[in-house]
């Protein structure tokens, strides 16, 4: 709550908190009223589903795949979805005829890898090798975007602007287009919540409370494309955030998937805000990309986990 | 103890690789024929095939050598120090921040310090910082390569807030360089290379012997007599060195530091780390890789990490999905 | 020029004029000495084959009938600039604004090469072992860099009669126009600002910009809100939330990709930039980004002062 506070209080320009209060309460001057509303909430609210679609498929992910490392960023599935953008981009569509459907099918096909991962014996168990994959996957589809760059010059400075990452600017009209999939999503994660913690305990426990993990495996798969991709279409691909968003929820609700994935719905949007509001302050008048900040603040949690020993026990 | 199959390797390479630079002498926009190319280099050509061949393709050429094989060596020390064929300075995120030191000099956010100096405080500062969150077990075991690549990452972020703060034009000019190119290359730099290389390879042929136990376990290291902690450091520091100093010259070009020695193992005898072979095959890939980014699009470039990224990333991936890969180690 | 290298330069046209079996212009008797930001170059005659590293040189060079046969593409673009397409024809492209590809100058054959102050020293020795190179010594962002530019690389091609005619005819033509907008647009209304709209938001361009200077001459008093800071003389991007700083009566908006209109249509969509005055008084003016925030030069001057006069003509007097 605060944070959302937060957010509609400070930005770039030079509407102060004090005149931000006064447009919220309802008697502030017209231009602070414009931009509380008109940008800064629907940045806001933006800002806030990205986190909580990035949140839950991280959480997820760690989940099936029993790494606390396996975030989408990391493995790839949001560098897929930044390059289906892309590829569109390149093939002459303009970014507001854009649909989420591009960045789904892009997250989609990203998590072809963590599917392949995850079918590959012994790979589970060993949270390196998963990781460098998705690296090198991400290094792999960031030096195929730049390649098209490079090709097509006018279409560079769009795709520039998507594979770093922001909120600002965007049209409320892309959250709509991305709820019916986000709401989609949400059904499916409570249907799979409890046989994901059965799975937690092993397959055979989970064969013999009656669930198929296969099936589980698949409907998750689905779900974080889902996410990951409405994510994508929202902010471009976040790195870290489904690596951070867990882990906070985690420190609060201890193993058990159910309370991770509801912590995740405060947490998650908590992290983007903030990251966002970071990102508007420091870099006034302009701001910084977005997905420069999450990296900042991902990448030390990252080498904490790493820290902390408890890695394997997941 | 001569060993024949490594030398004819050696030699095969060797003439791969020369190959591979008289081929990079003769392609480009202007079109030398490769006896040309040869007369060129012993000085008995017309002034324009002089000027093409020994001063603007030779240095580069040079440059792309003198950095594959600085990056390959690099690789293969520490893939040797980690026993693990992934830890590559690239993945351990030195690459990533050499660059950010780099261009922090570049950009002028630093001292007046030269780009080179930068670099190598990155690519050692990198390196520090991942040993230190590793712990106890030191370059072996994951958290020294996840540690890296949390460093990679930040250390990209940084490179990217700093190019945001520059003029666009000065970031257009760097960016380029921030993905590995042979084009924006300083002649400074690639002496300090060279240098560095040649005092590399003094030190490395002198403790070859003690470098080559780092492989066996600890205890089988110490009963052949090798001091592990001094070696290590000495394999360590080169490594980063090295490291350094290439990035300095071509920027953060990907897997080469990953592929050159593995291709090497594949070839020479099981046993002894193929530190030559490793060599000669960096710096043919580098050569290569830089010759079809500078024709594919001819006259525009692709930078040299573009392409190998492109190429050696569905290898990289096959040896981390393999079904049952050989050991890591 | 030392003894040494002019003689290679010699012996170096000489080949270049066997291969090509062509004979370039050789009025060797006039040699003049050209001061470009490098010490002063030699140069003869009217050098034939002209290549251009810079936009502005091109335009120059267009501009007094010189003969171009090499060009960077445009900031943004895979080719020349658009308005300069049709009379620079089926020009040899030798790299991009920031990174010249040396082995396509010399394949281009360049009796001349002419470039920009951003051209660092090593590169200008490796461009001179080619043809005389002349690198504009005119400081930039200033109100008449373009015609002290055009000056500069007209007397390297030997054309300086050529370039004092376009440089009247466009002086008369800023009149022409200066004459429209006090005729059209009262004073207190002629405030005007530059903006590049990038799909991450706005740049607000400088008021010493090469377009910014051509409105001012015209009567448009053209501010950047001192928005750009000292030391970046082009350009800095905008939070949204600013835009409302920029609140001009005037605002020409360049795009680089898109269409114009079409660019014009989504910055509309945009709340915060609907809100602005010149919006609301449909003054908005798309402009090419290439032509306006890129280019520079006198056919440059004129394509956008034509834009300038149909904006202005389309308001009521």
């Amino acid at each position: 709550m605060l944070i959302v506070l937060a957010s509609l209080l400070y930005g770039a320009g030079p509407v102060s908190a004090a005149q931000a209060f006064s447009a919220l309460t309802g008697d502030g001057t017209s231009d602070a009223t414009f931009v509380v509303t008109e940008l800064r909430l629907p940045r806001t609210l933006i800002a806030m589903t990205t986190g909580l679609a990035l949140g839950l498929a991280g959480a997820l992910l760690q989940s099936m795949t029993r790494n606390p490392l396996a975030e989408p960023g990391l493995l790839g599935v949001s560098a897929g979805s930044g390059f289906a953008v892309a590829l569109a981009i390149l093939l002459g569509a303009t970014t507001t005829t854009l649909t989420t459907l591009v960045a789904q099918a892009g997250a989609l096909a990203g998590c072809a890898l963590v599917i392949a991962t995850t079918r590959v014996q012994g790979l589970g168990n060993d949270p390196v090798r998963l990781i460098l994959a998705g690296a090198t996957m991400t290094g792999l589809l960031l030096a195929l975007t730049s390649m098209m760059m490079l090709m097509d010059q006018r279409a560079a400075d769009e795709i520039r602007f998507w594979i770093t990452g922001s909120v600002a600017g965007k049209p409320l009209a892309i959250l709509k287009a991305t709820l019916p999939s986000i709401v989609l999503a949400l059904t499916l994660i409570v249907l799979v919540a409890r046989p994901l913690a059965a799975m937690a305990l092993g397959e055979k426990a989970a064969l013999g409370l009656g669930h198929h993990p296969g099936r589980i495996r698949f409907l998750i798969t689905i779900t974080v494309a889902l996410l990951v991709g409405s994510a994508t279409a929202l902010a471009g691909p976040l790195i870290f955030v489904g690596l951070v968003v867990p882990f906070i929820a985690r420190a609060f609700s201890g193993p058990d998937i159910r309370k991770t994935l509801w912590l995740c719905v405060p947490v998650g949007p908590a992290v983007v805000l903030g990251a966002d509001v970071i990102s508007r302050l420091v870099a006034a008048p302009a701001e910084m990309p977005l997905g420069v900040v999450t990296a900042l603040i991902g990448a030390p949690v990252l080498l904490t986990i790493v820290r902390s020993g408890r890695m394997p026990s997941l | 103890m001569p060993d024949s199959r490594n030398l004819l390797v050696n030699a095969i390479l060797s003439v791969l690789a020369l190959f591979l630079v008289v081929l990079s002498l003769s392609t480009g926009t202007v079109q030398v024929s490769l006896p040309d190319t040869l007369k060129a280099l012993s000085g008995n050509a017309d002034p324009m095939t002089l000027f093409v061949v020994n001063e603007l393709r030779l240095s580069r050429v040079m440059a792309g050598l003198l950095s594959g094989a600085a990056l390959a060596i690099a690789g293969c020390l520490m893939q040797t120090l980690a026993r693990n064929r992934l830890a590559t300075p690239g993945i351990i995120g030195i690459d990533n921040a050499a660059t950010a030191f780099a261009v922090a000099s570049v950009v002028g956010a630093g001292l007046s310090v030269a780009p080179s100096a930068m670099a190598l405080a990155g690519a050692a500062a990198a390196t520090a910082i991942a040993f230190g969150l590793a712990g106890a077990n030191g370059t072996r075991g994951y958290r020294f390569i996840v540690a890296g690549v949390g460093i990679g990452a930040i250390a990209g972020a940084v490179t990217q807030v700093m190019l945001s703060r520059v003029a666009i034009d000065a970031a257009n000019a760097a960016y380029p360089w921030t993905v590995g190119s042979l084009n924006a290359r300083s002649e400074h730099s690639v002496t300090i290379l060279g240098l560095g290389l040649a005092i590399g390879c003094l030190a490395l042929i002198a403790t070859s012997r003690a470098l080559n136990t780092l492989q066996f376990s600890d205890a089988v290291a110490i009963a052949l007599g090798t001091r592990l902690k001094a070696t290590r450091i000495l394999g360590l520091g080169l490594s980063v060195m090295l490291t350094g100093l290439a990035v300095s010259v071509c920027g953060p070009v990907g897997l080469i530091a990953l592929l050159a020695p593995e291709f090497a193992r594949m070839l020479c005898r099981p046993g002894k780390m193929p530190l030559m072979a490793a060599a000669l095959t960096g710096a043919a890939f580098m050569v290569i890789a830089d010759l079809i980014g500078r024709t594919l699009f001819a006259p525009l470039e692709i930078p040299v990490g573009i392409i190998t990224a492109i190429v050696g990333s569905p290898y990289l991936l096959w040896i981390l999905l393999r079904p049952s890969p050989r050991s890591l180690t | 020029m030392n003894y040494h290298s002019s003689l290679f330069v010699t012996a170096l046209r000489s080949t270049l004029a066997a291969l090509l079996f062509t004979t370039t212009t050789s009025a060797l008797a006039d040699t003049r000495k050209v001061e470009s930001a490098y010490g002063p170059v030699d140069i003869s005659g009217q050098p034939g084959r002209v290549v251009t590293l810079y936009e502005g040189a091109l335009d120059a060079t267009l501009a007094v009938q010189g003969n171009a046969v090499g060009a960077v593409i445009t900031r943004g673009g895979s080719d020349v600039a658009d308005y300069i397409q049709s009379r620079a024809g089926d020009i040899a492209i030798v790299g991009a604004p920031a990174e010249t590809n040396i082995e396509a100058v010399i394949a281009a054959q360049p009796d001349v090469i002419l470039a920009a102050p951003r051209i660092n020293e090593q590169q200008y020795q490796l461009l001179s072992r080619i043809a005389p190179v002349v690198v504009s010594d005119v400081p930039l962002f200033e109100p008449d860099s373009w015609k002290r530019e055009t000056r500069l690389f007209a007397k390297a091609l030997g054309r300086e009669a050529a370039a004092e005619q376009v440089i009247d005819d466009i002086e008369a033509r800023i009149s022409e126009v200066a004459a429209l907008v006090e005729a059209r647009i009262p004073k207190s209304q002629r405030d005007a600002t530059l903006v590049r709209w990038m799909p991450q938001g706005p740049l607000v361009m400088a008021e010493g910009l090469f377009s910014a200077s051509i409105l001012q001459a015209v009567g448009f008093r053209v501010e950047d809100n001192d928005l750009v800071k000292a030391g970046r003389p082009h350009s800095e991007p905008l939070s949204l939330e600013n835009l409302s700083s920029m609140n001009q009566n005037w605002v020409f908006l360049a795009t680089l990709n898109e269409d114009g209109e079409k660019a014009l249509q989504a910055a509309r969509n945009s709340p915060a930039f609907a809100r602005l005055e010149a919006v609301e008084k449909d003054q908005v003016i798309a402009v090419s980004g290439q032509l306006w925030t890129s280019a520079s030069g006198p056919l440059a001057v004129l394509a956008i002062l034509d834009d300038i006069e149909s904006a202005v003509s389309a308001t009521k007097p």
